[in-house]
């Protein structure tokens, strides 16, 4: 039971870079020390830092490409089965086989756009973990800065390397300017 | 594992062939070629209607391809990009090559009149469809269009790459300006030219016949074409040597992501024009497709439709496949086995309308020509550096990431 004058457990530490540079040598590091669960923040994005960071390649090109072979599937079926099979149309004189497929192709093509946009933008959102409410780093006034001229590291306390003095030394020698332990949402 | 865009480069110092070294390639590429070429001459004299198709086929499949080059150089100023400066020079390469086509195209313009085109030989006068286009298809204006076709891709061509190899002598940025203001002209021109020469030499071979798409149509393979070509070119080069710290991997994906949206383009073109025929079934606009929907053309229409778009879509689809020079050269290869198709479906099937009939000379006509073309290109390779040494965005090409 927690009373109103215990924190909440903490979230992770966040830490503030003079710039991009420092950020993205910073990042190297954190990478090549095996850290896991982190991330950084930054007011755009900047060229190179997937590899920084050692991020793998997105799954959501996997989930994309069935959202759109479903489209393609049921576009073919619901265009074919009632004009070849359940009600054959006749047509000036078009095939009543599978060689009429030229005539399904738009709806097939656009319902394989429109499956895999849906695809690519819901599997997006969930591998992001959104939509959210709020998320505990902006628990830190400063953290705002992060849409204007800010560069910032996360490091998360779940990471099996995260101590909250060592990792703010770290933090301090790759050259962070300001470190802060941010909590998760009081409940 | 260093990024690349963060990463300090030095200036690669300019590379050049060694003509030396490629001799046995040039020797087996220009014999196989005057062989060939003999063997097409013997085959005018056994049978000059199959000898003009064939040598229309294979022209045709060598003028994509450089028109193609030609497209990539014009695009790249026109866009300013920066990316394609290291494989620049070699499209400038391929579009040099317009003297010789158009020293190719010479059988073709002979042949012309009693083999190839049917309008030439019919009077106007007994023909309604005939006289209706006879302000267009007139001989003489035939020839003066195709004059004027070769003059301005060779001029073009010759321009960009002289301006291009000037630049590497003084590293002059006023080059890079001039080209990019040649280019805005170019690309419009160069879209007429192509467009009118696609209607000219192969829509023409149909007089009754037309199409809207056709030009487009030809452009998409000639762009599509010409990368795989482009690919298959430094991959090459890259296996004997050259260009080793200046083309990364990451301009195989570039290359190959160009190849996978030409490989798309082409299809949708070649789609719209299909079923927009299909559908209205219009007489005068179906003679096209009923032909080659009928005997054993059907079958390789298919196999066209399977091989040039759908085996390579579902193959390119993976960023990793666009990386690897290996695997991307194996589908640059196969595009280019299904260009020479597409073009032969074109073709063919207006001297043989009975059904698919392979003939020796078509595959003569592909090796004299192509053959010759491979030996000349060799042959001026060695005289410029093999990427443009001193363009302003060198560096930035070399530190490229996508």
């Amino acid at each position: 039971m927690s009373t109103p004058f215990t924190q909440p457990p903490v979230h992770g530490i966040v830490a503030e870079m003079p710039s991009a540079q420092v950020l993205f040598h910073a990042a190297e590091k954190l990478r090549d020390r095996g850290f896991k669960h982190w991330d950084v923040h930054t007011p755009f994005p900047i060229h190179g830092m997937d590899a920084a960071m050692g991020l793998k390649k997105s799954p959501v090109g996997y989930f994309v490409f069935f959202g759109g072979l479903t489209g393609s599937l049921v576009a073919l079926t619901l265009a074919g089965y009632p004009s070849i099979i359940e009600y054959p149309l006749i047509v000036a004189g078009k095939p009543l086989n599978l060689f009429t497929i030229p005539a399904f192709f738009p709806i097939i093509f656009e319902l394989t756009i429109l499956l895999s946009a849906f695809t690519a933008v819901g599997s997006l959102l969930a591998f992001s973990g959104l939509p959210r409410w709020n998320h505990p780093v902006f628990n830190w006034d400063k953290f705002a800065r992060v849409s204007d001229d800010g560069f910032f590291v996360l490091i998360e306390a779940k990471d099996a390397q995260f101590n909250e003095k060592g990792t703010a030394k770290l933090l301090a020698e790759l050259g962070a300017t300001d470190i802060a332990l941010v909590h998760e949402d009081p409940i | 594992m260093s990024d690349p865009s963060h990463a300090t480069f030095q200036v690669p110092p300019p590379e050049f062939f060694d003509r030396a070294k490629a001799g046995v390639t040039m020797l087996v590429l220009g014999g196989a070629g005057l062989l060939a070429l003999l063997a097409c001459v013997v085959g005018y004299f056994v049978n000059p209607a199959q000898l003009a198709f064939s040598w229309l086929f294979a022209f045709t499949f060598f003028f994509t391809i450089c028109c193609g080059s030609l497209f990539w150089v014009l695009l790249h100023h026109a866009t300013d990009a920066a990316w394609s400066v290291v494989v620049r020079r070699q499209v400038e390469n391929i579009a040099g090559l317009f003297p010789w086509l158009a020293l190719f195209f010479v059988p073709i313009a002979l042949l012309a009149a009693p083999y190839l085109y049917s309008w030439m030989a019919i009077d106007p006068a007994s023909d309604h469809l005939l006289h209706e286009k006879a302000f267009y298809l007139k001989p003489g204006l035939f020839y003066l269009r195709a004059l004027g076709y070769f003059g301005f891709l060779i001029l073009v061509s010759r321009a960009f790459r002289r301006h291009s190899v000037r630049q590497d002598a003084t590293g002059d940025v006023k080059h890079t300006f001039a080209m990019r203001k040649w280019a805005f002209g170019g690309l419009p021109l160069f879209a007429v030219s192509l467009t009118f020469a696609a209607v000219d030499w192969l829509m023409a071979l149909d007089y009754t016949w037309f199409s809207t798409m056709w030009g487009v149509y030809i452009f998409a393979g000639s762009a599509l074409s010409s990368m795989a070509v482009l690919i298959l070119l430094i991959t090459w080069l890259r296996g004997r040597g050259y260009l080793a710290n200046v083309v990364s991997q990451e301009h195989y994906l570039i290359m190959g992501k160009l190849l996978f949206a030409f490989c798309v383009f082409w299809a949708y073109i070649g789609f719209s024009q299909y079923m927009l025929i299909w559908y209205a079934n219009i007489p005068e606009e179906t003679s096209y497709f009923l032909r080659r929907n009928t005997e054993s053309w059907n079958m390789l229409n298919i196999i066209l439709v399977i091989g040039h778009f759908f085996i390579p879509f579902l193959f390119l689809l993976r960023r990793r496949v666009k990386q690897t020079a290996g695997v991307v050269c194996i589908v640059a290869i196969w595009i280019l086995v299904m260009h020479l198709l597409d073009i032969y479906i074109i073709v063919m099937p207006v001297l043989h309308p009975g059904g698919f009939t392979p003939h020796p000379l078509d595959a003569l006509a592909l090796a004299a020509i192509g053959g010759l073309l491979g030996f000349f290109f060799l042959s001026s390779l060695g005289k410029n550096s093999l990427f443009a040494a001193r363009d302003p965005r060198l560096i930035e090409s070399l530190k490229c990431t996508n």
